[in-house]
């Protein structure tokens, strides 16, 4: 793949990321479920483009998902970057190695984490004691689903994006 | 594994972790002001923020317009009736000032001055995440807008306090929000207590008013409103009304549940006090 053919990759790759982006941070906080819940959509992202390119390129698209994150989002403290590169790294490489390139593996990674970044949630306010167990649960356990059910229209588009110009189709 | 960890972008993990030392380091020096890299990003897609802000807007608009015209029929006639009270209420109030001044005068007093500073802005976004409640202005440092800036509706019923600011943006901790921390009083009774935000609460809209004194006697639907001590806030701001009062687990201290008089998620223009003065 020359540098142009990755450049290309990547920009579409971007461009897909964009529509979530915007869709988690500007339109779907209108309309929060049962008033209340609003998903997370970038780890989606992260997710299935870690389990369609594998690990190397999950770190890398985890750093940028994280970075958007932390850089377009009010009160970053900055663990996203890493925590997402982490996580990119490890649910690209369980799907090389585990689990298969497919929605159902991309289901598993995103409810893995979904669920990590969740209770790091919850064990940070219950550090600092900003709140009781069930309280924090009555709101992780509705945004961890809520998020969930998003994976499939999140798979679909990168899964076009990467039919298109992923893995070394352009080489 | 050190194979795997080269083959497989320990080095973007390296940088991704320095990336997350610099942001975190950026954040905890700059204090209320946005770190660098923040203020990039949020200066450079404040335009797009704000034409989605007005498309949906305008589409909310629309959807209210077609699908709740006998609602919205209603409310116009509610409020009229709303104005013409409020109408005869006004003629009382300018006989009381006028009687105020005259008794001020009487008694060789200094009239009660409040100079508000206002800056006007568009919320341009909502609350990102379940974690906590805030919202995103259209102005920012550019328009002398600081953190700790008291933000407020039209009628001046208050909204949050300005927690990070941009150069065209700013974030707003709302009320509800669990960093909420500042001095309200009942305005019936006078008790004062501290306004917290709380986590359970928060998901409900609501907000305490904690550290209640003993006696205090409160009742639901009293007005609560900003009470200015510590000069950080302007007193005199409507916050909401006592919805029920309660007894800590601890049974050391009583709290009040409040109604927050703002509905921040039909919220589309509000004004920052970037200044205030009040002279007894």
């Amino acid at each position: 793949m020359t540098r142009r053919d990755f450049i290309h990759k990547w920009f579409v790759y971007a461009l897909g990321l964009l529509p979530v982006w915007v869709l988690d941070a500007y339109i779907l906080p209108r309309y929060p479920l049962f008033g209340a819940v609003v998903p997370m959509l970038l780890p989606l992202a992260a997710a299935a483009v870690a389990v369609l390119e594998g690990a190397y390129a999950g770190t890398g698209f985890g750093m940028a998902v994280g970075l958007l994150w932390e850089l377009a989002y009010p009160g970053g403290f900055g663990g996203q970057v890493f925590f997402l590169a982490l996580a990119g790294m490890a649910m690209g490489a369980v799907s090389q190695y585990a689990l298969s390139q497919s929605f159902p593996g991309c289901l598993i990674c995103s409810a893995g984490v979904l669920g990590l970044l969740d209770c790091l949630r919850v064990a940070r306010m219950l550090f600092i004691n900003a709140a009781g167990l069930s309280d924090l649960l009555q709101v992780a356990v509705p945004e961890f689903l809520w998020s969930l059910a998003w994976t499939p229209l999140v798979w679909l588009l990168f899964r076009a994006i990467y039919n298109r110009v992923g893995g070394t189709k352009l080489a | 594994m050190k194979d795997f960890l080269r083959q497989n972008g320990i080095l973007l993990l390296v940088i991704a972790f320095l990336l997350s030392v610099l942001i975190g380091a950026l954040s905890l020096v700059m204090g209320g002001q946005a770190d660098p890299l923040s203020n990039i990003v949020n200066t450079v897609t404040a335009p797009v923020r704000g034409g989605i802000a007005a498309a949906a807007d305008w589409v909310e608009g629309v959807y209210g317009y077609v699908f709740h015209y006998g609602e919205m029929d209603r409310e116009l006639k509610d409020l009229r009736a709303q104005v013409r009270e409020l109408e005869e209420k006004e003629r009382q109030w300018e006989e009381a000032i006028r009687e105020n001044e005259q008794l001020r005068q009487l008694l060789d007093l200094q009239a009660r001055r409040r100079d508000l500073t206002f800056e006007t802005a568009k919320v341009t976004a909502r609350s990102t995440s379940n974690w906590e409640s805030t919202l995103t202005l259209s102005k920012g440092s550019g328009d002398g807008i600081e953190a700790g800036d008291c933000v407020i509706t039209e009628t001046g019923v208050l909204v949050g306090v300005v927690a990070e600011t941009g150069l065209n943006w700013s974030t707003v901790s709302t009320v509800i929000n669990t960093d909420t921390e500042m001095g309200g009083i009942v305005n019936r009774t006078f008790s004062a207590g501290v306004l917290e935000g709380d986590f359970a609460l928060m998901n409900q809209g609501k907000l305490k008013l904690n550290y209640l004194p003993e006696g205090a006697q409160l009742v639901s639907g009293d007005e609560v409103l900003t009470s200015g001590r510590g000069d950080m806030f302007p007193s005199g701001l409507p916050v909401g009304q006592v919805e029920g009062v309660f007894t800590d687990p601890s049974g050391q201290t009583r709290y009040a549940v409040i109604v927050p008089a703002v509905k921040l998620d039909s919220l589309i223009e509000v004004f920052v006090i970037k200044d205030f003065e009040i002279v007894e």
